[in-house]
């Protein structure tokens, strides 16, 4: 071990690619998700007159582009088409985050906090109760996710409020056993015995010092999951238990148009699919970046 | 010594499969739905809902309904113990026959998936982990990445429009066999082996032409973490001791890729024995895409209905395939790495 002479060296710092592009169709999905209600040139839950519109052709898009910005044409164009009850299929896509990724976040966050909370309490203490938890959790481990998800959902009540709780205790296991593996590896550390050593309490020792040195493992999954709810909140509204249409929802929009897709009308299925595909892809490569970085370091 | 793991292990499945029984009992009485109103309609009189009440048994105490669902109040009716899932509320039929015509779809669309998955994730994989850092590791490694992160059903949908739509090559995603195809007898409830067991091979290559697509998707899906999986083995097999020994005592590469390959296989079986078990539940939205009629489509079927002894029975044998699975897997584990059984 090289120990001595490395702090010296200036970090090196590669330009990661991956994390690059994670980084950028994450902000994105963000940026929709404050603004893309507001930036969507139609209501996205109000028909217009224009059913089953395909998307104009890709020659026409610099003269639409030009004109939309001059205030030139009649009205905004579709440029992503209109689904069959005459919804705008764009203004749908870009108000899709405020939904899709509310429940994502919410989710984690939730679990995250709890899981964390949980997963430090059954690493520091050995207790009969953490023991209990611990079981408690094989158990809700062991379930089939997205049945149960669906059984939750359907028998709760079809709201974004149930499907952040009901994805919340699905994910609230992963989040314990992971901060509990790194709380059990960290408390036999020097700096908790040095911490023990000048007069510490406990509650302190294990908030204050191991809490924060525990917390990666969980922030790093945390990235990958968001992007797994955003599948899985789709996955529920393509099988009718998710959210109510006309909800603009990424998952929903592509089920409306699913029945269409046989028939050639592909456009009001295959954007919203466009946006998942890359909006999970983004989460993962960021979460991937991450646990890279964290374990070279 | 082998024989007391399995013990341990079929014991701990056991108590596992009770457990998550029970809890499943409880969480779908304790969620505000309210089956009975689903069964009698909009405004019904108090009487017939009364009625409903009692005839889904729904107006007995909790504890003597989870007694009867479990077979332990033998005045109530046979239960679980006996090998009864119950009936259906929905259609009044036996749910574990019903399971049967469900399931065997499930089982023969991800077993197809996964073995040609394999086929295709363990060449790629270990042609990755021979140079890693290379050219050809860094594009399987950001394929596998983004295939492991797809909405499947929306590739599936893709892949209609394309082969069916537009190309014409694969048929309309309407279930296994074209309604004017007749059935097979059914034996297995394996549509292609009872074809085959019936001497229809016209049956058989229809049924394949069928899953063709489906199978295509799972595989698109699938081959994400398996490809990962036996890549990482793979490239921690290759920096083992055993294999510098084999290489200096100069034995070939291909045989050194062997040794490795069959030691990297032993921690994957695992994982895909984990991975098995999440599509027996995660197959549901490629069965719905295609209407393949599997346990899937069964399960939204039933969890829509508020179908309550549907929904138990659909979890529990989920569950109790799953930890089959594992345990099976295990135990192969075990007698390949005697040390895993302590």
């Amino acid at each position: 071990m090289t120990v001595a002479s490395e702090p010296m060296d200036k970090p090196r710092r590669r330009i990661d690619v991956l994390f690059l592009i994670g980084v950028s169709i994450v902000s994105l999905t963000v940026f929709l998700a404050l603004f893309g209600p507001v930036l969507a040139p139609y209501d996205p839950t109000v028909a217009t007159g224009s059913y089953a519109v395909p998307p104009p052709p890709l020659a026409d898009w610099p003269r639409l582009f030009w004109g939309s910005i001059t205030g030139s044409l009649d009205q905004p164009p579709h440029w992503f088409g209109t689904d069959a009850s005459g919804l705008d299929v764009f203004s749908r896509v870009i108000a899709a985050p405020r939904i899709d990724l509310t429940i994502a976040l919410a989710a984690n966050g939730l679990s995250l906090v709890f899981g964390v909370l949980l997963g430090l309490a059954a690493g520091y203490y050995k207790h009969w109760w953490t023991e209990v938890m611990m079981r408690a959790s094989d158990v809700l481990q062991s379930f089939p996710v997205f049945i149960s998800a669906m059984i939750l959902v359907a028998l709760a009540g079809r709201s974004m409020t149930n499907i952040v709780i009901a994805l919340a205790l699905l994910y609230t296991p992963i989040y314990i056993r992971l901060t509990r593996s790194e709380v059990l590896s960290q408390k036999v550390r020097g700096y908790v015995e040095a911490a023990r050593a000048i007069g510490n309490s406990e509650a302190v020792i294990a908030f204050r010092h191991v809490l924060p040195n525990s917390l990666a493992p969980a922030l790093i999954q945390a990235s990958v999951t968001i992007g797994f709810a955003i599948l899985l909140t789709a996955g529920l509204s393509f099988v009718g238990a998710g959210v109510r249409p006309p909800a603009p929802e990424w998952g929903l929009m592509i089920s409306t148009g699913a029945n269409q897709v046989i028939l050639g009308e592909w456009w009001p299925s295959v954007f919203p699919g466009i946006a998942i595909s890359v909006t999970v892809f983004g989460f993962a490569v960021l979460g991937n970046a991450l646990e890279r970085r964290y374990d070279g370091a | 010594m082998l024989l007391r793991y399995v013990t341990k292990r079929l014991l701990i499945g056991l108590v596992q499969l009770v457990v998550l029984t029970v809890a499943v009992f409880f969480l779908i009485r304790l969620l505000p739905a309210d089956p009975i109103s689903r069964f009698v309609g909009l405004n019904p009189s108090e009487e017939a809902y009364a009625q409903a009440e009692r005839s889904l048994g729904l107006d007995r105490p909790v504890h003597v309904q989870l007694l009867h669902y479990l077979g332990l109040a033998p005045s109530q009716g046979t239960g679980l113990l006996q090998g009864d899932l119950g009936d259906s509320w929905v259609s009044g039929s036996p749910i574990a026959q019903e399971i049967g015509t469900f399931l065997p779809v499930t089982l023969e669309l991800i077993t197809i998936s996964f073995f040609v998955a394999f086929l295709i994730a363990v060449p790629v994989g270990m042609l990755s982990a021979t140079r890693p850092g290379g050219a050809a590791d860094r594009g399987v490694f950001v394929y596998s990445l983004f295939a492991g992160s797809q909405p499947e059903f929306w590739w599936g949908l893709l892949f209609v429009y394309l082969f069916f739509f537009v190309l014409g090559v694969a048929p309309a995603p309407l279930g296994l066999l074209s309604p004017m195809t007749s059935e097979p007898a059914v034996i297995t409830g394996f549509i292609t082996i009872d074809s085959l067991l019936a001497g229809r091979l016209d049956v058989f290559l229809e049924a394949l032409h069928h899953l063709m697509l489906p199978v295509a998707t799972l595989v698109f899906i699938l081959s994400g973490p398996i490809i990962k999986m036996v890549r990482q083995n793979m490239v921690r097999a290759l920096q083992s001791d055993f294999v510098l020994y084999a290489r200096c005592a100069g034995l070939p590469a291909r045989r050194i890729a062997f040794y490795a390959l069959r030691a990297a296989m032993a921690p994957s079986m695992t994982l895909i024995g984990i991975l098995y078990g999440f599509m027996l539940g995660g197959a549901v939205l490629v069965e719905s895409v295609f209407s393949l009629g599997g346990l899937g489509q069964y399960a939204i079927r039933s969890i829509l209905a508020f179908d309550y002894p549907a929904i138990q029975g659909v979890v529990l044998v989920i569950t109790a395939i799953s930890l089959s699975v594992y345990l099976l897997l295990d135990i192969l584990h075990a007698m390949i790495d005697p040390r895993v059984a302590y």
